[in-house]
């Protein structure tokens, strides 16, 4: 039993020792998962790879499950760069003063939604908020999700009288991500969704969309979205001048393989000032103090 | 009168290990046998044997009185004719017991001198009126064959008594394992004394005195 | 006896039996158990054609390793901390109220808390599972030192010590139900692992989650069947001979966890996160402060706590009935009379592969399937429990000495099978009753709108406050239950049942132990 107990006291000690000795600390980022698994993998082992090179450290993608799993990584320092929606990148750097929003999409500035419905709604598309999806199931993407439930319930309460949601339709749901979101609705377990425009243009480029059984409605006003934000004491940790390096990095990513797989044409500054819409619709939506 | 079954050097056992050996016994419809014997001479052995052969013409009371206990005194009365009703008036008596067979278990309750308990739960019967109620449900079974294994064993000699011509009365042939000797003398036609496995004495009981069997009982 | 009935007058299996059942039917007419999706049966051929075909290529097996070595480490330490707390049990009415919550959490939420501040790494994993599983543990050992055997104590000599005493007498005596219990509950430690892994943890439920969402069908597939697999082969690789090498190779193969900052720091943020806001920094003696708490907490609880409450009940009542009716219908599938030879081993089978299926899990494709209602919850939390509890009387049901002329099929099962083993059944479904509760308040996280919708919603709006709120309240709710299922028991008598299988012919150590897994 003692000798049991020697090895495993060696073997804690001993890892302990090894974590102590690695002096760079990788560079760790997250993204929040709003679409197929499979293809955030494969867009961010990219984006890892390619600031790997960039940077000088070594660079690691951790995928999580969930919207404030991301940010709940990043306000523990698990990630120090992140991939945020508008909403989760305000929560994020409420959580983590000093944090800076430091590149977006060029698309990122007016983004938009679309709501989206079974054809068996009988709903027709317009240029109106289509006031038609009253009584309907509906499904939002994630609860955290500014392009899949904040601007789109900021919208719906602008058109009908300040009323919740929950009191416009039937049924409220949260289908946890975009991807997921086209899927309810053209299965039909949801009549009416709504998701990230970039989603729906991947989700049809790859041919996961039968327009026989759905179909785009309306197309929401223009908000602020998607930005990358990063921790302030990057600089502490990785030596002056690592976020300059950083944000350089990743305004000057131009090979069309990353861009397509982000649906994005081009990464521009971003600022955190860019988002105060996007933090005065939660707070009038209460979701946020 | 023909022969009930006839047994000839038979063996019966558990498990591979031999109980009985070399029985040979033959009975006719209408006896009434005593099967009597040391506890552990084999008696239980011979009553199981007796009833694979016999199972489709007989009603059993096992020694234990096997009722259950969560189910009331008339459930465990009417499971006597199970297989004589069709499965589905078996589960609607479950639920909601019909009057025709309401009385036909009370009748057979009244012959034990049980007919006020006769929606009370099984579980709530003393020893003795649970082993009444066992030979209940063999007098409501009212197979030809009765096979009873100390029947009485828990009642007092008058009331075994009783009991004993009631269930000799409503089967044409019994085989009852008994340990009471007057009562057995009293209530049967013939004698079997099984001892270590085998049958020692075979006789009609008004050739027996109570003398002749208290040998297979001492030491 | 007789005063203690009059005390407490007995109650009937039939009126105790209906009124859960009428609770169960008003629980329908109010539930909603829509079938809303249009096409089910397009997505229900998918799956079952990558049931048939799984991909066995696509392993992860470093993710099985993990599932592994997560259970393996969560359960030893919950049950050395269960241990301990065991010796103070019957003694310490601290010890036993500080078990019933720490049970009375679900892992799932116990995994949301702690992910706040040790983050997505080794030590979230096990000490999601290690910390339930200690209340647990505390609880059913400690029932083993009361009901163990002291024949053996009387013959010391006066003056030996509690201590040898324990060590002498009351160890040897229970350490093989220890042994049998433990190496149990790592079976539910795996499972466990998987509901770790639906929210990032690098387990089996990991990969499980991404294959399901995006229809991956054969992937998940194959990670299912190496899971049954897994836990089909339990009793071969988990033994105490097995056991200290499985904890060192589990601390050897762990995760590495990405560095991050202090895990003080993190605690003492997450720390101060979960004091209700408008407490936080203020001034505790000014009454406005107070005030304010009540205008906080008033939305909470009229808004959340109580339709939340009110649905989780609904569906724990009508999942708990669908439970027992579904147990009575399947245990007949391995028994001796009901099965015969060939259908005992595929019901049994059928059984232990409806019974380690993840409860999420099916939840989440039957929504798929189903559409959004309380139905694939209903399907979900029935199949799993009724398989568990079904298994448990099938051996009942073969232990059961019947007469020799007993009758045969549905009147047999009618008339001595089930009376029989009624008591025993309705004292499974009551000790089931409290996990069913707790189970129903997690899939809430899944859309069903339980207490885990709002603890859901609270937590994707970074409120630590108000999910510690509501994770409370799921806390009381299972304790009230539990408390009301133990005078329940006490009132029908069934009580002592499910240790009695220890005075059965066929019953050793080890099947008390497994009976002790339900609780």
């Amino acid at each position: 039993m003692k000798r049991f107990l020697a090895i495993v006291t060696g073997l804690v000690l001993g890892f302990a020792g090894a974590a102590a000795a690695q002096d760079k600390p990788p560079f760790v980022f997250t993204a929040i998962p709003d679409q197929d698994e499979t293809r955030l993998v494969e867009r961010f082992t990219r984006v890892a790879d390619y600031l790997q090179g960039k940077l000088g450290v070594p660079v690691k993608y951790l995928p999580v499950k969930s919207y404030p799993a991301a940010v709940t990584a990043f306000s523990n320092n698990q990630v120090q760069l992140a991939w945020f929606g508008g909403f989760t990148g305000v929560q994020a750097r409420k959580q983590v003063p000093g944090s800076d929003a430091i590149a977006q999409g060029a698309e990122d500035v007016a983004f938009k939604s679309f709501i989206i419905a079974n054809v068996s709604t009988g709903l027709k598309a317009s240029t109106e908020f289509p006031k038609g999806i009253a009584g309907k199931t509906f499904s939002f993407g994630a609860r955290a999700s500014t392009s899949g439930r904040l601007m789109p319930e900021h919208f719906i309460r602008e058109a009908f009288a300040g009323r919740m949601p929950e009191e416009v339709f039937s049924r409220v749901g949260f289908s946890g991500d975009h991807s997921r979101t086209i899927q309810v609705v053209q299965s039909g377990a949801y009549e009416v969704g709504v998701l990230d425009y970039s989603v729906w243009d991947l989700e049809k480029k790859a041919g996961k969309i039968d327009e026989s059984k759905v179909v785009v409605l309306w197309e929401t006003p223009t908000f602020p979205d998607y930005q990358w934000t990063v921790r302030g004491d990057v600089d502490a940790v990785h030596g002056a001048g690592f976020k300059a390096k950083l944000v350089a990095a990743l305004l000057a990513i131009d090979d069309p393989a990353i861009l397509s797989q982000f649906a994005r044409s081009k990464f521009i500054p971003a600022r955190n000032a860019d988002y105060a819409p996007i933090e005065e619709v939660a707070k009038a939506a209460n979701l946020l103090n | 009168m023909s022969a009930l079954i006839a047994l000839s050097k038979e063996s019966a056992g558990y498990g591979g290990r031999a109980v009985l050996h070399d029985i040979d016994l033959t009975i006719a419809a209408g006896e009434r046998i005593a099967v009597m014997g040391r506890s552990g001479a084999g008696k239980s052995t011979l009553l199981n044997l007796l009833h694979e052969r016999l199972a489709d013409r007989t009603a059993l009371i096992p020694q234990a009185a096997a009722l259950v206990k969560t189910l009331s005194v008339f459930h465990n009365v009417y499971m006597g004719r199970l297989d004589r009703h069709s499965t589905w008036r078996n589960l609607r008596n479950l639920v909601r017991p019909a009057a025709c067979d309401i009385s036909a278990v009370g009748q057979a309750l009244a012959q034990v001198d049980l007919a006020d308990k006769l929606f009370a739960p099984a579980g709530a019967l003393s020893g003795g009126q649970q082993q009444r109620a066992s030979v209940a449900r063999a007098l409501f079974n009212g197979r030809p064959v009765v096979i009873g294994d100390e029947p009485v064993s828990a009642l007092d000699r008058v009331q075994a008594a009783d009991i004993l011509q009631k269930i000799c009365a409503g089967h044409g042939t019994a085989i009852l394992a008994l340990h009471d000797i007057p009562l057995a003398l009293a209530h049967t036609d013939r004698i079997v004394v099984i001892d270590a496995g085998r049958i020692v004495l075979d006789a009609a009981s008004r050739t027996l005195s109570p003398a002749d069997l208290i040998p297979y009982y001492g030491g | 006896m007789l005063s203690r009935a009059t005390a407490l007058p007995k109650l009937g299996y039939v009126s105790a039996s209906a009124a859960f059942l009428l609770a169960a039917l008003l629980g329908v007419l109010v539930a909603d158990i829509a079938v809303s999706a249009l096409d089910p049966w397009a997505e229900m051929r998918r799956l079952l054609a990558g049931l048939i075909r799984p991909d066995l290529v696509s392993i992860e097996l470093r993710s099985v390793v993990w599932t592994v070595a997560f259970a393996v480490l969560g359960v030893s330490l919950g049950a050395t901390s269960g241990f301990l707390l065991a010796l103070g049990f019957a003694r310490v009415r601290a010890i036993r109220v500080l078990s019933a919550f720490l049970r009375s959490v679900h892992e799932l939420f116990w995994a949301l808390l702690i992910i706040q501040f040790a983050g997505i790494s080794p030590l979230t994993g096990i000490l999601a599972i290690a910390i339930p599983y200690a209340g647990i543990f505390a609880k059913v050992f400690s029932e083993m030192i009361e009901e163990a055997d002291l024949a053996a104590e009387r013959v010391l000599p006066k003056g030996a010590s509690i201590i040898s005493t324990f060590a002498y007498v009351r160890i040897p005596e229970l350490a093989p139900q220890f042994w049998t219990y433990t190496l149990y509950r790592l079976e539910c430690g795996m499972r466990s692992t998987l509901v770790l892994g639906f929210i990032g943890l690098p387990t089996i439920g990991f990969h499980l989650d991404s294959f399901f969402k995006q229809g991956h069908y054969p992937q998940a597939a194959a990670l299912l069947f190496a899971f049954y697999l897994l836990i089909g082969t339990r009793r071969i690789w988990a033994r105490p001979a097995t056991l200290p090498l499985l904890i060192v190779v589990s601390l050897l193969v762990l995760p590495e966890a990405y560095p991050g900052g202090s895990i003080l720091d993190n605690f003492l943020r997450f720390a101060s996160q979960i004091v209700p806001a408008p407490l936080r920094g203020a001034d505790l003696l000014a009454l406005a402060t107070w005030s304010n708490l009540t205008s906080w907490f008033s939305p909470i609880l009229t808004r959340q706590i109580v339709p939340g409450i009110v649905q989780t009940l609904v569906l724990s009542q009508i999942a708990l009935v669908a439970t027992g009716l579904l147990a009575l219908g399947l245990f007949p599938l391995i028994c001796r009379r009901f099965a015969g030879p060939v259908g005992r081993p595929l019901g049994r089978v059928a059984l232990v592969i409806v019974r380690s299926t993840p409860e999420y899990m099916l939840v989440y494709v039957l929504l798929q399937l189903l559409g959004p209602s309380m139905l694939p919850a209903i399907i979900a939390l029935s199949l799993h429990n009724g398989g568990i509890i079904g298994y448990l009387m099938g051996r009942h049901a073969d232990e059961l000495v019947y007469r020799p002329d007993a009758p045969k099929g549905l009147n047999l099962y009618c008339y001595e099978t089930v009376p029989r083993l009624y008591g025993q059944f309705l004292a499974y479904m009551l000790y089931r009753w409290e996990i069913i509760i707790r189970e129903s308040a997690i899939f809430g996280i899944l859309g069903v709108a339980t207490l885990g919708y709002y603890i859901d919603g609270a937590i994707s709006e970074i409120r630590l406050d108000v999910a510690l709120v509501l994770i409370l309240a799921t806390a009381v709710l299972s304790m009230a239950v539990d408390k009301l299922s133990r005078m329940l028991r006490k009132r029908l008598r069934v009580e002592a049942m499910p240790t009695r299988l220890s005075e059965a012919p066929v019953g050793s150590g080890s099947d008390q132990a497994r009976l002790a897994c339900i609780r």
